[in-house]
């Protein structure tokens, strides 16, 4: 497509302390193209677009709209050059209506301040019927679905006019139908002459989506190619600069008995205990085998992972742990029959940043005999745990009396394995384990739950990354609204039909109530 | 680095003081008087004087005790506020003990006069944290109330129900005395035989032996205990600690619990160490000065006891300045407020650097090498 | 002890209307706060400034401009609410530097006002009038009658001689409403209390609008204190305010953080509160009527916390590069 340039980036440079997030990044994308920019966790792309949209400054560069210079000093100056932002992470105030979060910042009043509300409303719904959205400007947003927010999203910016779209990994929360609906939009937008680009490390969907690709790897641009030019593997190695092992090497299934199960197990939150985040779940997981949970996030596999290890009150149902009905027991009592943890959020669950690496590393443990001493804690025993802890697992730690937030996420993560792995638990649950997490670490990661299934324990993995699951499970169950719609073993189902699954268009027949 | 990171921690509180010094020192230019004569005085009054020195001493006693509670329940993030009701109610309870029964040992019944102290401050402290536990309500305002019905409540008891009647006719109000056997001895003969007297070493009485000792008890039990790596968890991180199987809920329920019960024996310092009487007029306050001493000393135990040192110097430093340079004492009030103020700001701001210094380090270490060991489960 | 009626007695309401006036502003500055995201426990103290600065700003400008005075008596009072407010955005600023630019805890920063405002208090006081409790006695503003609901007889002693600054509060609650709903302001100021990064990424200041929530607060707050010197005591004394700034933040919580839902809520603690004011000749003791509002506070803490719908992000400081 041979546009004139829209964008031109030459020579940006971002420093942050301690890591360079941009480093003489040149970049040209073209009126009317879908661009699209692909990297792993940390190759900078987010720290681009946030310069790009002003959110940033750049240590170093310049920035050039259709041919001008330009200063974009934030939000503002960015919509005013045209370039609008539609985040990963939605930025919509869930209890004001579409049109509120619409025009927050711009808001068209009257002289003395009174918003014009039903001139907004009015003014979207023209807007929504222009590229084929469909919206309610009065509806509340937490009423919505993850797609038609994401379209609030992609209204507000269109809203203010911009005519490049920068859209960050659009679509980490969607099903694949929802990804074709977002395609077909953006191919809309395009034809409307818009440009866009495309932040994903999904090769798939850019293969699909883009004229153009550019790779960033560690904070430079490794090459842009046309990408009817190019092929996956060719992508993967730009991106890591060494081939990438996409597939793991699986072994058999050598199943044992039955160490987890769940019979119809129900949950309730919210006010009056009204909402059912997880409804009737029955599975049992084996000794020897991996099972995993594919779904989107947010279709309750966090309230399930969180009942299942004792975090969260089960309302029905049954837990059972090796035979022995657990459904009332805390998560101590839980942890103490062998079940080990690796929470989806490590911030939030798996680690207390503020406290040091070894304690960090007992965290879960520090009740045993092994550390303790009578009502103290036995310090060179635990500094014997950790320090071979660190030796097996090769964490990178300068010193571990150093708070936790010292390491690197990978790390981190190391640390949360290596402690839960220890004194041989029986059942481990694994939540989203490799999010947030590079390449090596992923891979790491996985082979560390491989590795569990061979020495025989149970692994429960729940993971919205589908190729991992795929990848890595004997059985597979798909979560949808709740409840477990779906089960099926190995290599008996592809990942358009899982996605059928994810989004209700299908239900499984015979799938225990 | 690790040298660094402690000069850092040391520096903060001493620019805190330094700037309400120097807001102090504003206020008193601008009532026309020199603020290096001012502190001159307050200096020269207070650590020149022996009777100073013990008079500190005896006024610090309280301020360890509050301070201590205080930062007791702030180590696991909840805001004790209430420590002024608790301390009222424990005050009473050790009164009321303490006049009532006759004939016991002192060495019964003046522990016994101790735990009642205690026990009044948990009774107290009761109520705001059920209600934080099982119902959400916070704490900060519930405490509050408390506060205020304690006031009332202890108004009436020692006007209406408990009054000494050998006070009737004069306008003093206050409960009968308390038992000799239930007075707290005090440490005038110790520094009699080292060559101190005076009224002011009379009034130092043991509590501060007592106050001290929690104090140096209590770091211990934090640093080295399973139990006190538990509440740093929980106030690190409570939804891991939960994650890791602590019960939060009960860690927090007795930190608060010891909280009360040791702002519970603030008031002895006077009821039963050097009044023996709870009398209407009884020192009030104390609570709120524990909240500053606690924040100051980032509620560490250890630095309760040098916080609640400089507070008495302070308030015995205003003595000075009010009788001796004629400027009202609440000048050193205001300053006390702001050296809150400044420390809280300080303390954030060095927290966050040392924060942004540790993930600079962090930001350069990778994570693994080509195929990582994977060790058998 | 006198029937139900009493309990209704047009008097009482009368008297609980007045009463509730300091709540009221109070809790109404405590919404704008708390939309916006913080948590303002210093308003008991700002209300101790603004009780002080009430009553001396009111006897000051008497003192100074007699003739002026005399010929207009209720520019002293208004001196006095002026300065009341100003105090009460000064004491603002100070909460909004310590928890917006410094992002220090919330609840540490408003502790540390109310210590700074019982000890400012004191010391002025010692400063002016040489004693440390009281100032000398002002005068009100001249009471009003309000058009129309004056004749009618059932209402006589609620529209007949009330102080002008309860119409005045009466209409800032119905404008609050109105500002919070539908504006400019206030979307961004609500935007500001659910999801600051949101409102950050459209180019919305959540400083600004944060400062903005606090120093309204602190001018509310300062306002209520003024009545309460000016209008009810006619005169300032140490530990006037009781609490009632504690009280207007529970206002504030049952009224689920709306203006007219505040103006609800401070009407049922104004009732008690004049409720305890007229029992004295129960057989309870005084004490215990004079501590009836906080016993009411922490039922209504206790019973009512769970339905509440706080803004989202009140209470949490708001840091751009938490990512």
């Amino acid at each position: 497509m041979d546009g004139e340039a829209f964008i031109e980036l030459h020579g940006i440079t971002k420093h942050f302390p301690g890591v360079t997030a941009n480093d003489q990044v040149d970049l040209t994308v073209r009126t009317g193209e879908i661009h699209a920019i692909v990297g792993e966790n940390g190759a900078g792309k987010s720290t681009l677009m946030r310069i790009l949209y002003g959110l940033y400054q750049p240590d170093a560069g310049t920035i050039t709209v259709k041919g001008r210079p330009a200063t974009i000093d934030g939000p503002r100056a960015a919509l005013a050059h045209g370039i609008g932002m539609v985040h990963q992470h939605f930025m919509l105030i869930p209890v004001f209506t579409v049109a509120e979060n619409v025009i927050l910042g711009n808001e068209p009043t009257t002289g003395i301040g009174r918003l014009r509300l039903r001139e907004a409303e009015a003014e979207i719904a023209e807007l929504c019927r222009r590229h084929g959205f469909a919206l309610d400007p009065a509806a509340k947003v937490e009423a919505l679905s993850v797609g038609e927010q994401q379209r609030v999203e992609i209204i507000k910016v269109l809203y203010r006019g911009a005519e490049l779209l920068i859209l960050d990994e659009p679509t980490a929360v969607l099903v694949p139908q929802e990804v074709d609906e977002l395609f077909a939009n953006l191919r809309r937008l395009k034809e409307q002459g818009k440009t866009i680009i495309f932040i994903s490390h999904k090769l798939d969907e850019v293969l699909e989506i883009s004229d153009r690709i550019t790779v960033l790897r560690r904070g430079r641009v490794v090459g842009t190619v046309e990408a009817a030019a190019t092929t996956k593997p060719q992508l993967a190695e730009m991106m890591v600069g060494r081939p990438v092992l996409l597939e793991l090497a699986h072994p058999p299934v050598s199943r044992g008995e039955a160490r987890l199960e769940a019979r119809a197990v129900t949950v309730a939150t919210g006010v009056g205990r009204r909402r059912h985040p997880v409804r009737h779940v029955s599975l049992s997981v084996h000794a020897g085998e991996i099972y995993g949970i594919a779904g989107v996030e947010g279709n309750g596999q966090t309230e399930l992972v969180e009942a299942l290890v004792g975090l969260r009150p089960i309302v029905t149902g049954q837990l059972l742990i090796e035979g022995r009905d657990v459904t009332q027991q805390s998560a101590r009592a839980i942890r103490l029959m062998g079940v080990a943890h690796i929470p989806e959020d490590r911030h939030r669950r798996g680690l207390a940043l503020p406290m040091a690496v070894w304690e960090n590393m007992i965290l879960g443990h520090h009740y045993r005999d092994d550390f303790v001493n009578g009502l103290l804690v036995d310090r060179p025993a635990v500094d014997r745990f950790v320090a071979q802890r660190v030796r097996d697992y090769d964490i990178r730690v300068a010193d571990t009396d150093a708070p936790a937030l010292a390491l690197s996420g990978g790390n981190q993560q190391k640390v949360i394995v290596a402690r839960e792995f220890s004194f041989a638990p029986r059942v481990l649950v694994a939540a989203q384990p490799t999010r947030g997490l590079d390449i090596g670490a992923t891979e790491f990661v996985q082979r560390q739950l491989l590795a569990a299934r061979a020495g025989g324990m149970a692994v429960l993995l729940v993971s919205a990354w589908l190729e991992e699951v795929l990848s890595l499970a004997d059985r597979i169950g798909v979560m949808y609204g709740g409840e477990l719609v779906a089960e099926f073993e190995r290599g008996q189902v592809s990942a358009a039909e899982l996605g059928l699954y994810m989004t209700g268009t299908k239900r499984g027949a015979g799938v225990p109530a | 680095m690790k040298a660094r990171l402690f000069l850092l921690q040391a520096a903060a509180p001493v620019l805190a003081i330094g700037f309400g010094m120097l807001i102090s020192s504003i206020i008193i230019l601008a009532i026309g008087r020199n603020p290096l004569e001012v502190f001159g005085v307050m200096v020269r009054f207070s650590l020149t004087r022996t009777d100073s020195l013990f008079s500190i001493l005896f006024k610090s006693t309280p301020l360890i005790l509050a301070g201590l509670a205080v930062a007791m329940s702030f180590r696991v993030n909840l805001f004790n506020i209430g420590v002024e009701g608790q301390y009222y109610m424990g005050a009473f309870a050790a009164a009321f003990v303490g006049f009532t029964l006759r004939g016991l040992p002192a060495g019964i019944h003046l522990p016994l006069a101790l735990l009642a102290a205690m026990a009044g401050g948990m009774l107290w402290g009761l109520v705001p944290i059920l209600l934080k536990i099982r119902r959400g309500a916070h704490e900060v305002i519930t405490t509050i109330m408390m506060n205020y019905i304690a006031s009332a409540l202890i108004l009436y008891l020692i006007a209406d129900v408990f009054r000494d009647p050998a006070q009737a006719g004069t306008p003093r109000v206050r409960t009968p005395d308390v038992a000799a056997a239930a007075r707290i001895p005090s440490l005038a003969p110790v520094f009699n035989r080292l060559g101190f007297t005076g009224s002011d070493v009379q009034k130092l009485n043991a509590l501060l032996l007592i106050g001290l000792a929690l104090c140096i008890v209590l770091a211990y039990v934090l640093a080295r205990t399973r139990f006190g790596y538990e509440v740093r968890a929980v106030a690190a991180n409570p939804g891991a600690a939960e994650a890791a199987g602590i019960a939060n809920r009960r860690v927090e329920f007795w930190m608060f619990m010891l909280s009360a019960a040791i702002a519970g024996l603030i008031g002895l310092n006077d009821i039963l160490g050097f009044f023996g009487y709870l009398d209407i007029d009884f020192p009030k306050g104390l609570g709120f000065l524990g909240i500053s001493i606690a924040l100051l000393a980032r509620n560490n135990p250890l630095g309760v006891i040098l916080a609640a040192l400089l507070f008495g110097f302070l308030d015995r430093g205003a003595q000075g300045v009010q009788f001796f340079a004629r400027i009202p004492k609440e000048t050193i009030v205001i300053m006390q407020a702001i050296i809150i103020l400044a420390i809280v700001v300080a303390y954030e701001l060095m927290t966050r650097y040392i924060r942004m210094q540790r993930k600079r380090e962090a930001e350069g270490t990778p994570t693994v090498s080509p195929p990582a060991m994977a060790p058998a489960p | 002890m006198e029937t139900l009626t009493s309990l209704l007695s047009l008097a009482l309401i009368a008297s609980a209307v007045r009463v509730t006036m300091p709540i009221l502003l109070t809790a109404l500055g405590a919404v704008y706060s708390e939309r916006s995201g913080v948590v303002n426990i210093g308003l008991e103290g700002i209300m101790i400034m603004g009780t002080f600065f009430g009553a001396v700003g009111n006897y000051a400008f008497a003192q100074a401009f007699p003739q002026t005075v005399a010929n207009a008596p209720d520019l002293a009072p208004l001196a006095g609410v002026l300065a009341a407010v100003a105090a009460g955005v000064a004491f603002g600023l100070i909460h909004a530097l310590v928890t917006v630019t410094f992002r220090v805890n919330q609840i540490i920063s408003g502790v540390a006002l109310n210590l700074l405002a019982a000890g400012l208090a004191r010391f002025l006081n010692i400063l002016l009038f040489t004693q440390a409790t009281q100032s000398p006695g002002v005068r009100g503003f001249t009471p009003i009658d309000i058009p129309v609901l004056k004749d009618v007889a059932v209402l006589g002693p609620l529209a007949r001689g009330i102080s002008p600054m309860i119409v005045v509060a009466l209409i800032l609650v119905a404008l609050s409403q109105w500002i919070l709903l539908r504006t400019k302001f206030g979307l961004r100021l609500r935007a500001v209390g659910e999801y600051p990064l949101a409102a950050d990424t459209l180019g919305v200041s959540v400083t600004r609008m944060r400062y903005a929530g606090v120093l309204l607060s602190g001018a509310l707050a300062g306002m209520a204190g003024s009545y309460l010197a000016i209008e009810q005591a006619h005169l300032y004394f140490e530990g006037m305010t009781q609490g009632r700034g504690f009280i207007a933040l529970a206002a504030m919580i049952f009224g689920n953080w709306w203006p007219v839902g505040a103006l609800g809520a401070s009407a049922l603690f104004g009732y008690f509160d004049a409720l305890s004011l007229r029992l004295v000749r129960l057989p309870v003791p005084s004490q215990f009527i004079t501590v009836l509002p906080h016993i009411v506070t922490i039922l209504v803490l206790a019973g009512f916390v769970r339905r509440a719908q706080m803004p989202a992000a009140d209470g949490v400081p708001y840091s751009k590069e938490e990512e």
